[in-house]
């Protein structure tokens, strides 16, 4: 694990050369966290730590507004303050925007920025970044910027889902209905999902993954908090570590799904803790120079990145921004053994010629990426080094 | 692919653009809960911006390798139109009548101004359109929440609106831009093919209402069916725009009965056609050619001989026959999935059920 580096410089001039932090301890309050907000004094004075978000460029969405929008995407500098007070968790982030954009109006073509918070359910193995992976679960929190929305189908009510101008009642009559309407409506448009990769997302509704969530514009920034219980149905964050990552989406550009930048894995860490989880380690060494040439050899043919673009197009995840938002361990994982994470569902429609992954009768998935488990450990490692350099600039 | 499929054929020689078949879907489905924009069924001019505007310009489909191709979302001010009322309460005090938006854009805003110069080659025809109900749709290969399906049963595609979330690449990857954004509850809403009457055997509410009974609903597999006969019979009825590879189940029998053009002393020019087949190859394919030559060959022999299936195919005699629904072939399908069956009568709609107090279907004297 890399250093912290706790950067002591303002919000307004921060350095970008900088070390990013992978890492961040938690800061343990006597306060009842669950009554924290936005402005709640219990946050000033934490330490604030930065991590950057990657574009994700994995896969690529078929809006073509937003591939224009988004072609030229540089990653962002996050702030984060951790905070803790035993039984709940609760995070700070604060993320630069030009815009305050709001998914509201009778409008088609409006996105709302917004952030997520994932957890894995379990601490044993890391889920794929990106919304988890079969068997790796994991939960995750989503604050949108919207105005009012409504339930599908009113929950049943049939009375109030006729519009104003049907309903046959006028002046105060009319003038009470409209009201009621407006009464069932929801301003805050937050979520919380299980997910198994990309396709699984399922909203949880029984409440047993509530989070209190937050977010608030002001002068280009956006701050938001999340706070939930560190023991829940799924999940038990009191082991004294634990990884997140988040992501944040920019309504101006079109954000929505993956179209969005996101971190890697990583660590939350109780002050005094030893736990240890050895996936979020970064490899220190490997020539990635060399790496470059390996990759070159060995996966051009079926990967696109940045420059290089031998493959056909879909033919398999483009790497562009991989050394961004991917753990070191995660790419030794994928490299040696590709079945060991395969996320269900992508590319089995849209891009018939090349799937993914096969699945046999009894629902295994396995990945159509060859493994390189032959390869030996220096180039394994120099391959990991050059991954780890590719991924966007950060937005200054 | 679903167990059977559910088809719908429209013939576009018999459509007088009516919009009886709009207004029964919308006084249906689409009236109310952010849906006021949308039309799941709507007729068209062609030639003609269509609805949404320059739909077939917007992307989506796929290509000839398969992949499924980008598209855009269209916007609801400039490319649907927002739908406008009227300030009729405020004529009793004197005011003039005017939309409560200023109208830029809607469904029909070119309606009837067809390509060509009045009168010697000017022509125009309808299209109505509703979901098509693919094969291969493209809505649910870009769906990344897997929130759309296709029934097993009949193959019609529905939006699951607890999966959906929002995003809109359905309605970029469908090349018809006939699933839509529902602004209220931020979810994709579509045409439902009417299931809830279908699995009753009644058509969908289109069909039925239909004056110039130009649609004939059945399963594809069914031999009997007059869809099955139009279809694969004689081959008379064509997909619109299958180049864009979702495999379409709304088929069209091409309007080829065009009258014919004048010439430059006003006199009509024997054996022209006002509707040029160019344009109808673009819509209906290469196929255009041989349908137009079985319906010419069909009608001269039943000018002859008064005979021909086809043409009394296309006559439309009885609504029992242009609508092969099997309201049994449901319910068994139903038992053996274990599923609950469609009920004779839909009761979340039952009088006072879920109503209470709703005025607009409440007694004399209204109920609490």
């Amino acid at each position: 694990m890399k250093k912290i580096a706790i950067i002591a410089l303002a919000w307004s001039v921060l350095g970008l050369s900088s070390v990013m932090a992978e890492s961040m301890v938690v800061s343990k309050v006597s306060d009842d966290l669950s009554k924290v907000n936005l402005n709640s004094k219990v946050w000033q004075g934490v330490k604030e730590y930065y991590f950057i978000a990657y574009p994700q460029t994995a896969i690529e969405v078929i809006d073509a507004d937003v591939m224009k929008l988004n072609a030229e995407n540089k990653a962002k500098k996050i702030m984060v303050k951790a905070l803790s007070d035993g039984k709940n968790i609760a995070f700070l982030l604060k993320w630069k925007d030009a815009s305050n954009s709001v998914q509201k109006g009778y409008s088609s073509t409006a996105f709302g920025d917004g952030f997520a918070v994932q957890l894995p359910v379990n601490l044993d193995s890391l889920p794929y970044i990106g919304m988890g992976s079969a068997g790796r679960p994991v939960i995750v929190h989503l604050q949108k910027a919207t105005g009012i929305t409504y339930e599908p189908n009113g929950n049943g009510d049939v009375y109030h889902q006729v519009n104003s101008g049907n309903q046959n009642a006028y002046g105060k009559d009319l003038k009470a209905y409209t009201e009621d309407v407006a009464k069932l409506g929801n301003g805050n448009y937050q979520r919380s999902f299980i997910s198994e990769g990309f396709r699984s997302l399922t909203q949880i509704r029984d409440g047993s993954e509530d989070a209190k969530m937050q977010m608030h514009y002001a002068k280009g920034v956006w701050t938001g908090i999340i706070v939930r219980k560190l023991k829940s149905a799924n999940l038990d964050l009191t082991k004294g570590v634990f990884p997140v990552a988040f992501a944040f989406w920019d309504g101006d550009k079109k954000n929505r799904d993956g179209a969005k930048v996101l971190s890697q894995w990583l660590e939350v860490r109780e002050k005094g803790s030893a736990a240890k989880l050895a996936y979020l380690d970064e490899m220190t060494q490997g020539d990635a120079k060399h790496g470059e040439q390996v990759m070159l050899e060995n996966c051009a043919s079926c990967h696109q990145y940045k420059e290089v673009k031998n493959a056909p197009s879909f033919m398999a995840p483009n790497l562009s921004n991989i050394g961004g938002y991917s753990n070191a361990s995660y790419l030794v994982e994928s490299i040696i053994n590709p079945s060991a994470v395969v996320v269900p569902g992508y590319n089995t429609q849209a891009h018939p010629s090349y799937p993914w992954y096969t699945i046999d009768d009894k629902g295994v998935r396995t990945s159509m990426m060859p493994p390189f488990d032959g390869l030996d450990q220096k180039s394994l490692e120099d391959v990991v080094a050059f991954l780890k350099t590719l991924k966007a600039e950060v937005s200054q | 692919m679903s167990q059977r499929q559910l088809a719908m054929v429209m013939d576009l020689n018999k459509c007088i653009g009516c919009q009886t078949c709009t207004v029964a879907c919308k006084t249906q489905w689409t009236n109310r809960n952010g849906r006021e924009y949308m039309y799941w069924n709507n007729v068209e001019t062609y030639p003609g911006s269509g609805y949404p505007k320059k739909w077939m310009a917007l992307g989506g489909g796929f290509d000839a390798a398969g992949d499924l191709q980008p598209g855009v979302v269209p916007s609801i001010q400039s490319d649907y139109g927002v739908p406008w009322d009227y300030n009729f309460e405020g004529l009793a005090k004197g005011e003039q009548l005017k939309p409560d938006v200023t109208p830029t854009w809607g469904p029909n805003w070119d309606e009837d101004e067809g390509a060509g110069n009045f009168p010697n080659d000017n022509y125009f025809f309808y299209i109505p359109r509703i979901c098509n109900h693919c094969s291969n749709p493209g809505c649910l290969s870009a769906c990344p929440r897997d929130a759309i399906f296709k029934r097993d049963q009949d193959g019609v595609v529905l939006v699951d609106l607890d999966r959906c979330q929002g995003y809109r690449y359905c309605i970029a990857g469908c090349p018809y831009k006939k699933i839509y954004f529902n602004p209220k509850i931020s979810k994709s809403e579509k045409c439902i093919l009417c299931f809830p009457r279908i699995e009753k055997g009644l058509p969908p509410a289109c069909a039925q209402q239909c004056v110039g009974r130009i649609r004939f609903v059945g399963f594809l597999d069914d031999e009997e069916g007059q869809v099955y006969k139009l279809v694969t019979k004689y081959k008379v009825a064509l997909p619109l725009r299958s180049d864009y590879g979702t495999v379409p189940n709304v088929y069209y029998v091409p309007p080829t009965e065009a009258p014919p053009k004048f010439d430059a002393h006003g006199k009509i020019i024997e054996g022209s056609t006002r509707v040029p087949m160019e344009e109808l190859e673009k819509l209906f394919g290469k196929e255009v050619h041989e349908a137009a030559k079985t319906l010419k060959d069909e009608m001269k022999k039943r000018k002859e001989t008064g005979e021909s299936e086809l043409m009394d195919l296309l006559i439309a005699y009885k609504h029992d026959d242009m609508f092969r629904l099997d309201s049994g072939y449901y319910a068994d399908y139903a038992k053996s999935k274990s599923l609950e069956p469609a009920k004779i009568v839909d009761e979340r709609y039952l009088h006072g059920k879920f109503t209470k107090g709703m005025k607009f279907f409440a007694p004399q004297g209204g109920h609490a």
